[in-house]
């Protein structure tokens, strides 16, 4: 058997900051391997010469459209460490600032997935109802993709006035948009040949390799660290964990879309359940950690995110290592892409929701 | 008055003439084509990507500037757009990619990142800047720019394409 080593990236439609070597017997592909790194930029590192303020734009760049996510993470193991209580509203407007932000990045996922099986209106529809939850996010935090909105302990300001109408229209739009997406890309014949039966990972499978996020969920596994170890206040809110049991590509799509459905219930629970009170806890000066090491995570829009934290009571931080969701589903790239023709490996491959630059970090 | 030492100075500006008549409105041809029909190449370095993502929506819509967000080979395309962080790696990429683009061919640094290191100007794996390995036309800053101010960086690109002369 003669076969052909390509490589697909970096420099390819279909691939991103990143590189997958294929071995192709005719059309069909052997073995798929991974080759990161193209982002690599020391995050890890470069965090032990920040401060603790300083780190908080700086470990919003490995995914910036899901900045208060990873944000979430990092600022509850400060609090950890610092052994603080944050105010109750400034819990209710972080829950509302990281469902946006899923939100945001799952509309991401769904507009590049219709480039790459070549659905050019899916591109451009959540490309555009994306603007409104950025809106959303815009007026709360002034930014529009990279909030720093997150601080230990609370957050950067309060809400503005208009924030609920705000947001409250755009989910009743949004909510008649998601049943023409379904109509023209989840329920579309030309969508489903293309994705369904493709990249089949099992539920021993999936557990076996250890994916996380949507790619677990998608696999048959109910698996969601808002319902299993809850943080903030989700466990006063009222949702759903979508499940397939298909563990196809097309099985990935429907759990980003049906999660959009439960972080808008989220969002609007959430707006109307806050409290009134303070948002933050009023610290002074240059912030110092106690030594001693913490471990938290929490479930970003790929899955869940972690972050381990060592401390020696200076005013950086000792060591601090960095989990991310795409890392951990990159393992299943050759497992997912063998067996199938060279044509579907960018659905298949898009379909995990793989994120070179945070996975190299 | 026309002798033998004149004479050549006559012709030299008939020609001078001649050329500006044709050399003109040849270059604001040229130019005009030039400009209405950027292409950029498909190449994502980082995450400002998502940016320029947005950039390509419907909102902002850079199409209406003439520059088509067309995922076509590098050989056929006019501008090459960093977009973010170039680290170790992928500078080589980056040098070999714009080595087979055709002239005449234009480079915009999009991001921090791109200009300086931005936030990474520390890394030991990240390039303090994209230009000291390719040249580079227009510089946007920001992290990551705001899609008007890609926009704004089209325009000024547009421009120095309308002064250039053609080669």
């Amino acid at each position: 058997m003669s076969t052909l080593s390509i490589s697909v990236g970096p420099q390819h439609p279909g691939s991103g900051h990143f590189r997958i070597m294929v071995k192709l017997d005719g059309d069909r592909i052997v073995e798929a391997l991974p080759d990161p790194g193209y982002v690599h930029r020391g995050e890890e590192k470069l965090a032990e010469y920040r401060n603790y303020i300083q780190n908080i734009p700086h470990f919003e760049r490995p995914i910036v459209h899901d900045s208060s996510n990873i944000l979430f993470a990092y600022v509850s193991a400060v609090e950890d460490l610092m052994k603080l209580e944050v105010p109750e509203r400034g819990q209710y407007i972080r829950v509302v600032m990281a469902e946006l932000n899923r939100i945001i990045a799952h509309l991401y996922y769904m507009a590049i997935y219709g480039i790459f099986v070549g659905h050019s209106t899916m591109f451009m529809w959540p490309m555009g109802d994306r603007e409104l939850f950025i809106d959303v996010a815009q007026m709360i935090s002034g930014q529009r993709v990279t909030f720093a909105f997150l601080l230990p302990g609370g957050v950067r300001n309060d809400m503005p006035e208009g924030v609920k109408e705000r947001a409250e229209k755009a989910c009743d739009y949004f909510e008649k948009r998601l049943v023409e997406y379904e109509k023209i890309f989840i329920n579309n014949p030309l969508f489903e040949r293309r994705t369904r039966g493709m990249g089949v990972l099992t539920k021993q499978d999936a557990i076996r390799l250890g994916v996380v996020g949507p790619t677990l969920r998608a696999s048959g596994v109910k698996a969601d660290l808002r319902k299993d170890e809850p943080y903030a206040v989700y466990d006063k809110l009222d949702f759903d964990i979508p499940v397939s049991q298909d563990g196809d590509s097309w099985a990935r799509a429907w759990v980003h879309m049906e999660e959009m459905r439960q972080s808008m219930a989220i969002i609007r629970q959430a707006l109307k359940d806050m409290p009134s009170g303070p948002v933050k806890l009023n610290l002074r000066g240059q912030i110092r950690a106690p030594s001693g090491e913490t471990f938290a995570r929490t479930e970003a829009s790929r899955g869940a995110l972690s972050f381990y934290l060592v401390s020696n009571g200076g005013m950086m931080p000792y060591r601090v290592r960095l989990i991310t969701p795409s890392f951990r589903n990159m393992i299943a790239i050759p497992h997912i892409l063998k067996g199938l023709l060279l044509a579907d490996l960018p659905p298949a491959f898009w379909g995990l929701d793989y994120w070179p630059v945070e996975a190299d970090r | 008055m026309v002798n033998g030492a004149t004479s050549n100075i006559f012709v030299g500006k008939l020609k001078d003439i001649l050329q500006y008549s044709v050399k003109a409105p040849l270059r604001y041809v040229v130019n005009w084509g030039r400009i209405y029909s950027l292409w950029p190449v498909h190449l994502e370095t980082a995450c400002c990507s998502v940016e320029w993502g947005a950039t390509s929506g419907p909102r902002f819509d850079v199409e209406r500037w003439g520059m088509l967000a067309a995922f076509g080979s590098m050989r056929q395309c006019d501008v090459l757009i960093i977009l973010g962080t170039v680290n170790r790696k992928m500078a080589p990429r980056v040098k070999m990619i714009y080595d087979q683009m055709p002239e005449p061919r234009y480079v915009i640094a999009f991001g921090a990142c791109a200009l300086s290191g931005g936030l990474y100007f520390d890394s030991y794996n990240v390039l303090p800047g994209v230009d000291t390995i390719i040249p580079v036309d227009i510089y946007i800053s920001g992290c990551p720019p705001r899609p008007e101010e890609f926009i704004q960086g089209l325009i000024m690109l547009q421009n120095k394409i309308r002064a250039s002369s053609v080669r």
